[in-house]
C-alpha cells in the first residue's frame, strides 16, 4: 500500500546536509562506541586509559552538538521514523552527560573491585545511543530496537561482577522480566499496526484523530499493553517488585547509571507515546478516561509503597532504590497532568533533569563510600561521616536534601512545578496524596542526616582515597544541585522548549 | 490452495504469547523461561505477518526481520548471563536463587 511504495522511493535513502547535522550527535556516540571497542583489545598498553578517554570525549562532543541542536527547529529524519527536535536533543544531553559522568565516576571504583575490564565503558556507550535513539524514535518499531540496545547493555552492566552471586542473580532476573516487558509492549505495538495499519506514531495519531466516536477493541488492548510494558520500565507499583533487587545486586555506579539515564529514557518516550496516542490532545474518548483512572491509581500506589516500604530500609543502596520507585510516582502525576495544565510535560522533562543530577551525585557518593563487594552502605556504616569525611557528608546531605525537596535545592523546584501543573490540571487529591507521600519521604532522608551528624563514629578504618574524578563529578552534581534549587528559571525555560516541539 | 482465516491466526498466535507469557511467571527454570520469552516474540512475529497480509503493507514483514534479529541478540546475552550463573551459583533452579531478599 502506501507505506509500502514509500519505502522504496529513492529520495528517501539519501540524507540531505541539513538531516546529517541533524544525525552527527548520533554519528559521534556511534563511532565512539566502535573506537573504544577497538582500543579495548589494543595489547601494547593497559586499554583502559585509551578508551576512559575515549568514552568521556565521546560524551562531551556528542553533548555539545546535541545541545547546539535544543535551539534548531524539528527535522525529520528517516521517512518519518525518527525525528530531531528540542525534546530529543535536551534528552541526549542528559544521557550523554550521564554517561560520561558515570565513567569518569566508576574509573577508581573499578579498580578496586578489580571489575577494571574495559568492555563496561563501551557498554556504557551503547546503552547511552540506545537511549537516544528511543527518545527521538518516532517509529514503534525503531524504538523497541532503540529499546534492545538500551537494556541489552545494562543487563549485561548489571552483572558486571562477574563471581558474586548476587550480580549474577539480579542481572538473571533483570534479564528474564525486562525480556518478557519487552516481548508485552511488542505485541502491543503489532496490535496497534494491525488496528490503525501503521506503526508510525503521528500516523497513528492520526488515524485516532479521525475516529472520534473510538478505536476498535484491539487498539484498546494494543495501547494498554504498549503502557503497560512501560509502566514495568519505569518499575511503577504493580510492576516494581525487581528493581529493588536488580539495583542491590548491581554495582553502584551501575545502580546510579540506571536510575538517571534509563528512568529518564523511558518517561521520555513514554510522554512521545503518550501524546501520540491521543492523551492530553483533544481526542475525546473512554480509553483517555480508562488510561487517566488506571494511572491515577497506579501513580498513588506507586509513591505509597515506594515511600512506606522506604520507611524500614536500613541498606542505603535499597533505600535508595525504593525512594527511585517513590520517584517514579511523583513523575506519573505530573505525566497524568500533562494534557490539562499551561506547563504541558513540561514538569515532567524538569523533574527527570533533576532527578538525573541528584541521584547521579548520590550515587558516585556511595561508590565512594562502598568497600569491597559493595559492603558498608548500612546506615550504621555512616555514623559520624560528617566528622570522618566532612565534605562527602555535606554532598550527600545535598543530595537527600534534593530527594526529600526541601527549599533551597534542586528537588524542591522540580516538586513544586509538577504539584503546581497537577493543580492546573484540577488533580487537587493527587496533589493532596502526594505531598503527604512527600513529607513521609522526608523521614527517612533525615535518618541518614542524623546518622552522619549526630552519632559517634563507628570504626578506625583509613578512608579511601577518593579519586579526582569522582570528587569533581560530585562536586559538579552539587552545584548543579543548588544552582537549579536557587535560579531554576533557565532549566524550566528550557524543558518548556523542549516540550514544546514535540 | 487453502486458504488459513486471519482471525484463526491471529487468535493462535494470541495463546502463544500468553502462553509463554504465564510460563514467564509460573515456571521455574531458567532455560524454560528463556524460551518462553522467545515463544512470546514469536507469537508477535506470527502476528505481525498476518497483519501485514491482511493491510497489504511491508511495514509489518520488515519488523519481523528487526524482531528476529533482537531475539538472537537476547538469547545471546540471555544464555551468557545463565552460564556465570550457573558457575557460582550451581544450579538453573530459581526457586534456588534467593540471595536478594524480598
Amino acid at each position: 500500500m502506501e507505506t509500502a511504495n514509500h519505502l522504496i522511493r529513492p529520495e528517501f535513502l539519501s540524507l540531505g546536509a541539513d538531516q546529517i547535522h541533524a544525525l552527527m550527535p548520533y554519528f559521534v556516540a556511534f563511532a565512539g562506541c566502535l573506537v573504544t571497542l577497538l582500543l579495548s583489545v589494543i595489547r601494547s598498553v593497559n586499554p583502559k586509559w585509551p578508551v576512559l578517554l575515549g568514552t568521556v570525549a565521546t560524551c562531551v562532543a556528542a553533548s555539545v552538538l546535541s545541545i547546539e541542536q535544543i535551539r534548531e527547529p524539528s527535522l525529520s529524519l528517516f521517512n518519518g521514523m525518527m525525528v530531531s527536535d528540542s525534546f530529543s536533543a535536551f534528552f541526549n544531553t542528559v544521557f550523554l552527560a550521564t554517561a560520561g559522568m558515570t565513567a569518569l565516576a566508576s574509573f577508581r571504583y573499578l579498580d578496586r573491585e578489580r571489575l577494571q575490564h574495559t568492555e563496561y565503558y563501551v557498554l556504557l556507550l551503547f546503552s547511552a545511543l540506545g537511549m537516544m535513539l528511543m527518545t527521538s524514535a518516532l517509529d514503534l518499531i525503531v524504538v523497541f530496537i532503540a529499546l534492545e540496545i538500551m537494556s541489552l547493555a545494562v543487563y549485561v552492566l548489571v552483572g558486571f561482577r562477574r563471581a558474586d552471586r548476587r550480580s549474577n542473580e539480579a542481572a538473571m532476573k533483570y534479564f528474564i522480566l525486562g525480556s518478557a516487558a519487552s516481548a508485552v509492549f511488542l505485541y502491543g505495538s503489532a496490535l496497534l499496526y494491525g488496528a490503525t495499519g501503521s506503526l508510525n506514531l503521528r500516523e497513528i495519531l492520526a488515524v485516532l484523530q479521525s475516529h472520534p466516536e473510538g478505536m476498535s477493541p484491539i487498539f484498546t488492548l494494543g495501547s494498554w499493553l504498549v503502557l503497560l510494558g512501560f509502566l514495568f520500565k519505569v518499575a511503577s507499583v504493580p510492576f516494581h517488585m525487581w528493581m529493588p533487587d536488580v539495583y542491590e545486586g548491581a554495582p553502584v555506579p551501575v545502580t546510579g547509571f540506571m536510575t538517571t539515564g534509563l528512568k529518564a529514557a523511558a518517561f521520555a518516550t513514554l510522554v512521545r507515546l503518550f501524546l501520540a496516542l491521543g492523551f492530553g490532545k483533544a481526542v475525546a474518548s473512554t480509553l483517555q478516561q480508562h488510561v487517566h483512572d488506571i494511572l491515577w491509581v497506579v501513580a498513588v500506589l506507586t509513591m505509597l509503597v515506594g515511600n512506606v516500604v522506604a520507611l524500614t530500609q536500613t541498606n542505603l543502596k535499597r533505600m535508595l532504590a525504593y525512594s527511585s520507585i517513590a520517584h517514579t510516582g511523583y513523575l506519573l502525576v505530573g505525566l497524568l497532568a500533562g494534557g490539562g495544565s499551561d506547563q504541558g510535560f513540561s514538569a515532567v522533562v524538569m523533574y527527570l533533569t533533576v532527578y538525573a543530577i541528584m541521584n547521579l551525585g548520590a550515587f558516585v557518593v556511595l561508590s565512594v563510600l562502598a568497600e569491597q563487594g559493595d559492603t558498608g552502605l548500612n546506615l550504621h556504616d555512616l555514623s559520624g561521616l560528617a566528622r570522618r569525611r566532612p565534605w562527602i557528608a555535606f554532598a550527600l546531605a545535598v543530595f537527600l536534601f534534593s530527594m526529600a525537596g526541601i527549599p533551597p535545592t534542586a528537588g524542591f523546584a522540580a516538586k513544586y512545578l509538577v504539584f503546581y501543573s497537577a493543580i492546573q490540571a484540577g488533580e487537587i487529591w493527587l496533589v493532596v496524596l502526594g505531598v503527604l507521600c512527600s513529607a513521609i519521604s522526608v523521614y527517612y532522608y533525615l535518618r541518614v542526616m542524623v546518622y552522619m551528624y549526630m552519632k559517634e563514629p563507628v570504626g578506625s578504618a583509613a578512608p579511601s582515597r577518593v579519586s579526582f574524578w569522582a570528587a569533581s563529578v560530585v562536586a559538579a552534581m552539587v552545584v548543579l544541585t543548588l544552582q537549579v534549587g536557587i535560579l531554576p528559571a533557565r532549566l524550566v525555560h528550557a524543558a518548556k522548549k523542549a516540550v514544546t516541539s514535540l | 490452495m487453502m486458504q488459513v482465516e486471519p482471525w484463526l491466526v491471529l487468535s493462535f498466535a494470541a495463546t502463544i504469547f500468553f502462553i509463554g507469557l504465564t510460563g514467564v511467571f509460573i515456571r521455574r527454570n531458567i532455560l524454560v523461561l528463556l524460551m518462553c520469552i522467545e515463544l512470546m516474540l514469536n507469537a508477535v512475529n506470527l502476528t505481525f505477518v498476518v497483519f501485514s497480509r491482511q493491510l497489504d503493507s511491508l511495514a509489518g514483514q520488515m519488523s519481523v526481520f528487526f524482531i528476529m534479529t533482537v531475539a538472537a541478540a537476547e538469547a545471546a546475552v540471555g544464555l551468557g548471563l545463565v552460564i556465570a550463573l550457573f558457575r557460582t551459583l550451581r544450579t538453573v533452579d530459581t526457586d534456588q536463587i534467593q540471595l536478594l531478599k524480598e
